[in-house]
């Protein structure tokens, strides 16, 4: 038997070593760095989307995110034609499943051997985190459009690093203070016992004081979970009876919760829901009468004006879908990145970081829009959104009715509240 | 105290879903030796069964509640037949693994033809309001799954241990050679077992979807917990995984309300205790221990 | 031509070859897919110690790799020792975490011993997502250094055999685990326990020892992992992860101890090939492979392979003994 296992070595290490061959060059990697001067890297710009193609940000982002920074890409060479910085703009993309360490490999190989001048997206936070140190070590840029935690603009930052459409405070901070100044003093606030909720909790508790609420009490609850009922059973007992439920769950979760709110009739009893983080994929699966008069902020929304109108047309003709905000967000990240390098006049990492520090715009996504100089948060106008009952759309996807405004200056974290510093 | 026997009825009704998933999960087990890694799955399979009737058919939920358990039945039959029975004289960790790629299978076959997201799915009409129940008042849907739930187990107990069919199917899960040389077809029970397994599963998940999250993973991580109540149960005994199942439940809503640091845990916790104490579960057997 | 392949002296020829494709792993294929595979090889290496030559099957192995993982992590962070110190900090991390985890689960067998694996499994997952404080949770353990006396092995393909000593003692470890007189006594606990306990072993004992030993190689993997990969998710110590070693000890080959390797290097270019094929069915494919060789291959790709060998080497030769096939191979014969 041994002897036949020395054999099969033979044969099987023989046939590895082709397998393993076909699986890519190797050999040690090939300088990275920032490169120097007014010359584009290669002759070529890449644009690399690396998000989660197959799992739970499928809907939300996903391909239709590529086809978005396609279409940033078609509209740049349209507006510059001749004069743009170059004329070789390509769009590589990779799935990491949601999987960090899938996440991390694959920001290491779209820098090193797709030879990416920028990744853009990646949800899910351990993700996020893990890609913004890979673009630290090799100096090259990242535009995070849909993860949600602020360690990115915090003690997690650096200098190649931004972060672009939303995070836990605009979203706590948003509808914790426009909810209560509209008449929501009491709150109960029911939030996940994980990184994500617990951040979400303490955002929206301190936006909630802030803007002359109480919180009567907050309970973690396990996640995932199946069962809310303990919780949604115990908030008319509390004393005195909260106005809101404040609750920080996503995805599953949130659409689980939202089912037995709906059961327990906690809105006829006079206690309003308030979502933490809700995306219009969410509202689709469960279908708006599930969700409405439920308010909740949202980083844009595409029936909210012409412009927006305008873009979401665009996109469907090319994609057969409206667009999330995290389409319309990776859109202009692509955008206002061709744009910085065409200001810049090269693709260096070094140059277009100065040209997107500080720099204010407004786009179909941002409105309002600038890109801050100390931790590399782009500020934009936020939106309180309520869920319409079906009944009230005029078209399909028409689920929010944009009730407020908030403007960028107060949607997010403010500066020295970070905790960044680019060391 | 009222709120005390709320979250109380509360755990009992969280209790149901895995006393009906322990209950099939115990009669495969106890007829084939077979561990069903797939039994999420299948649970799974029964809420999207529900979700795609109401959908394509505009099958009501009463009658999904009928026809569901039958599809799955016969969906359970066809695995064992196919694949379940070959592995049958081997080390049941084969039929353990060859479960487990099924479950990755059906998972992301429902992931690619419905998407991750949920699927809504509305309570059946009749019974959407509330039940006060005396002390309290409670939504009526949930009551009712825990009435069916009980009504069922009721139900396997007593064809169990009352009926001709139950006492072959005992007799056939614990001395089948002698069973068999009473001159009883051992053989041709194993199947229809099988399928009555998977069917409870299904009935678990159509009882599911109207008020939990219609998703393909819905029955991913519920599966290993129900793994831990078998285990506290005894893997042997289909009375032990029913009471641990309804135990289960009800500690679990006990401490999301007082310590809910520990509720995810809890159930994982009282397998290590009951392991500790009575290594065969509460109430299994020692012939169990394989 | 095959018997001149086969003869004994060519052995140590071919375990030559084994190791030459080691050294040259990084030239191959991207140099962090190379530690990657490594380390998941040493991983399924691990399992298979228990699974082929014990009979044990744990399903739960992630919580050994991952606790590791995060005990070199947070070494490596909090003390800038250099990272071999993290990753043997992890590697008995993961050992003391397996007494007790192995204490309670050999008082079963078979798939009791599995289902109860998996559960605990589960526990320390819900431990390390709460521990947030230690762990990161949810958003991870970032920004884990590589240190090693102030050389510079930010470049994944020096790290690779910065790392490589380490997988290459472990499966040393393994293999002579499994040749020592241990190792014997642990396949004749796997074969006929009952016998093995009336020649008076402590039938127990020897299991939970197995089980540590192989929870400590888990260890020295995972703690490689998190140095490699600068960071440490929930990930690692989720159960699909335990599922997917199991995976790779199955599709290459249970008690072959070559089987896993080759069954890691392949079930991660297979991952890394459908991350960037835009493939939609990742779970279909594993899922279906997964059964495929439970139903059809059960020996693994290895083990076929050998087999046929065999079978092709021993026509018209006098038939000999052949050495006895792991517990799970042998029902094959049955079968």
């Amino acid at each position: 038997m041994r002897r036949t296992t020395t054999v099969a070595v033979a044969a099987l290490s023989a046939g590895a070593l082709l397998l393993t061959a076909c699986g890519g060059r190797g050999g040690p990697a090939s300088g990275g760095g920032g490169q120097q001067g007014a010359q584009i890297s290669g002759d070529k710009i890449v644009l690399a989307v690396l998000n989660d193609q197959s799992g739970v940000y499928a809907d939300l982002s996903g391909k239709n995110s590529v086809e978005a920074v396609k279409m940033a890409v078609d509209d740049f060479k349209a507006k510059y034609g001749d004069k743009a910085v170059s004329k070789n703009i390509e769009v590589v993309t990779a799935d990491h499943q949601n999987k960090p360490d899938i996440a991390n490999t694959k920001a290491q190989e779209l820098y090193d051997r797709q030879q990416a001048d920028v990744i853009l997206d990646v949800p899910t936070s351990s993700a996020a985190l893990a890609v913004a140190n890979v673009a630290k070590a090799k100096k090259k840029i990242y535009l995070n459009v849909t993860a949600a935690t602020t360690e990115l603009t915090g003690k997690q930052c650096n200098k190649y690093t931004f972060h672009y459409a939303y995070d836990t405070y605009m979203l706590a901070n948003g509808t914790g203070t426009t909810v209560t100044a509209e008449g929501g003093k009491n709150w109960y606030i029911v939030y996940p016992d994980y990184a994500f909720g617990q951040d979400m909790e303490r955002s929206f508790s301190a936006a909630v004081q802030k803007a002359g609420g109480t919180v009567i009490a907050k309970d973690p609850t396990p996640f995932p979970n199946d069962n809310f009922s303990t919780f949604l059973l115990k908030a008319p007992g509390l004393s005195p009876k909260p106005d809101v439920i404040g609750t920080m769950q996503a995805g599953g979760d949130l659409v689980n919760l939202v089912k037995q709110y709906n059961e327990f009739k906690l809105r006829e009893q006079g206690i309003k829901l308030s979502v933490g983080l809700m995306f219009i994929t969410d509202i689709h699966s469960l279908g708006p009468d599930a969700f409405a008069g439920t308010q909740f902020t949202d980083a844009w929304y595409w029936n909210f004006d012409d412009q927006n109108r305008a873009f979401a047309d665009k996109f469907k003709q090319r994609t057969g879908t409206v667009p999330t905000f995290a389409h319309a967000a990776n859109y202009s990240a692509a955008t206002q990145y061709l744009e910085a390098i065409q200001r810049a006049g090269s693709d260096g990492a070094d140059d277009v970081v100065k040209q997107l520090e500080g720099y204010s715009f407004n786009d179909v996504f941002a409105r309002n829009g600038k890109i801050r100089a100390e931790d590399h948060r782009m500020v934009h106008d936020a939106y309180l959104a309520e869920v319409k009952p079906a009944s009230e759309a005029k078209a399909d996807w028409d689920y929010e009715k944009i009730i407020r405004t908030i403007p960028a200056d107060q949607a997010f974290r403010p500066v020295g509240q970070s905790g960044c510093t680019f060391s | 105290m009222t709120n005390f026997l709320q979250q109380c009825f509360n755990g009992l009704v969280s209790g149901s879903f895995y006393a009906l998933l322990a209950l099939g999960l115990a009669v495969i087990f106890g007829m084939l030796g077979v561990v069903n890694f797939a039994h999420g799955a299948c649970y799974m399979l029964g809420a999207f069964g529900a979700y795609i009737l109401l959908v394509e058919a505009g099958v009501t939920f009463w009658l999904a509640l009928l026809i569901v358990p039958v599809v799955l039945a016969v969906f359970g039959m066809v695995l064992e037949r196919l694949a379940i029975h070959r592995l049958r004289s081997l080390d049941p960790l084969y039929n353990f693994l060859l479960t487990f790629g099924v479950t990755l299978v059906l998972q992301d076959l429902v992931k690619r033809e419905y998407g991750i997201q949920s699927q809504p799915y509305p309570q059946p009409r009749g019974l959407t309001g509330s039940v006060d129940l005396g002390l309290f008042s409670y939504p009526a849907y949930q009551v009712f799954v825990l009435v069916s739930s009980l009504v069922v187990c009721v139900a396997v107990w007593y064809v169990l241990t009352r009926t001709r069919v139950g006492m072959i199917v005992r007799a056939a899960t614990e001395r089948p050679d002698l069973t068999g040389a009473l001159g009883i077809n051992v053989g041709r029970w194993v199947t229809p077992v099988f399928g009555f397994g998977i069917a409870l599963a299904g009935l678990a998940g159509v009882l599911a979807a109207p008020m939990r999250a219609v998703n393909p993973l819905m029955g991913a991580d519920l599966v290993i917990a129900v793994f831990a109540v078998v285990v506290i149960g005894g893997l042997g005994s289909i009375f032990g995984s029913v009471v641990a199942g309804f135990g289960v439940g009800l500690l679990q809503a006990l401490a999301n309300l007082y310590a809910p640091t520990i509720a995810q845990t809890l159930v994982f916790l009282l397998m290590a205790i009951v392991l500790l104490w009575r290594p065969a579960g509460l109430f299994g057997r020692e012939e169990a221990m394989a | 031509m095959i018997r001149f392949l086969a003869s004994s002296r060519l052995r140590y020829l071919w375990l030559a070859v084994g190791l030459l494709l080691a050294l040259a792993l990084p030239w191959l294929v991207y140099p962090p897919i190379a530690m990657d595979i490594a380390a998941w090889a040493l991983f399924a290496v691990s399992v298979d110690l228990l699974l082929g030559y014990v009979g044990l099957l744990s399903f739960g192995h992630a919580a050994f790799w991952g606790t590791a993982a995060y005990t070199s992590g947070l070494v490596a962070i909090h003390t800038g020792a250099p990272y071999l110190v993290g990753v043997l900090a992890g590697a008995v991390a993961a050992a003391v975490l397996a007494v007790p985890i192995g204490f309670l689960s050999v008082r079963r067998t078979g798939i009791y011993f599995a289902m109860v694996t998996l559960a605990f499994a589960q526990l320390v997952y819900f431990v390390a997502n709460q521990w947030r404080g230690l762990t990161g949770g949810e958003n991870g353990l970032q920004a884990v250094p590589r240190e090693f006396f102030g050389l510079d092995l930010s470049d994944p393909f020096y790290f690779y055999y910065a790392g490589l000593p380490v997988i290459l003692f472990g499966l040393f470890a393994a293999w002579r685990v499994v040749r020592s007189p241990f190792g014997r006594v642990l396949m004749a606990i796997r074969d006929n326990p009952a016998r093995a306990r009336a020649l008076g072993y402590p039938v127990d004992r020897y299991k939970l020892l197995a089980f540590v030993l192989s929870a400590t190689l888990a260890g020295l993997a995972g703690g490689l992992f998190a140095v490699n990969h600068g960071f440490v998710s929930l990930q690692e110590v989720y159960w699909p992860t335990s599922g997917k070693v199991v995976m790779m000890v199955v599709l290459g080959g249970i008690g072959t101890l070559w089987g896993p390797i080759l069954g890691a290097t392949l079930v991660v270019q297979l991952e890394d090939f459908l991350a960037t094929s835009g493939f939609e069915g990742i779970g279909i494919v594993t899922g279906a492979v997964f059964i495929l060789v439970v139903l059809l291959f059960r020996r693994g790709l290895w083990g076929t392979t050998s087999h046929l060998l065999t079978m092709v080497r021993d026509r018209g030769r006098p038939s000999h003994p052949a050495p006895p096939e792991p517990t799970l191979a042998r029902e094959l014969e049955k079968a």
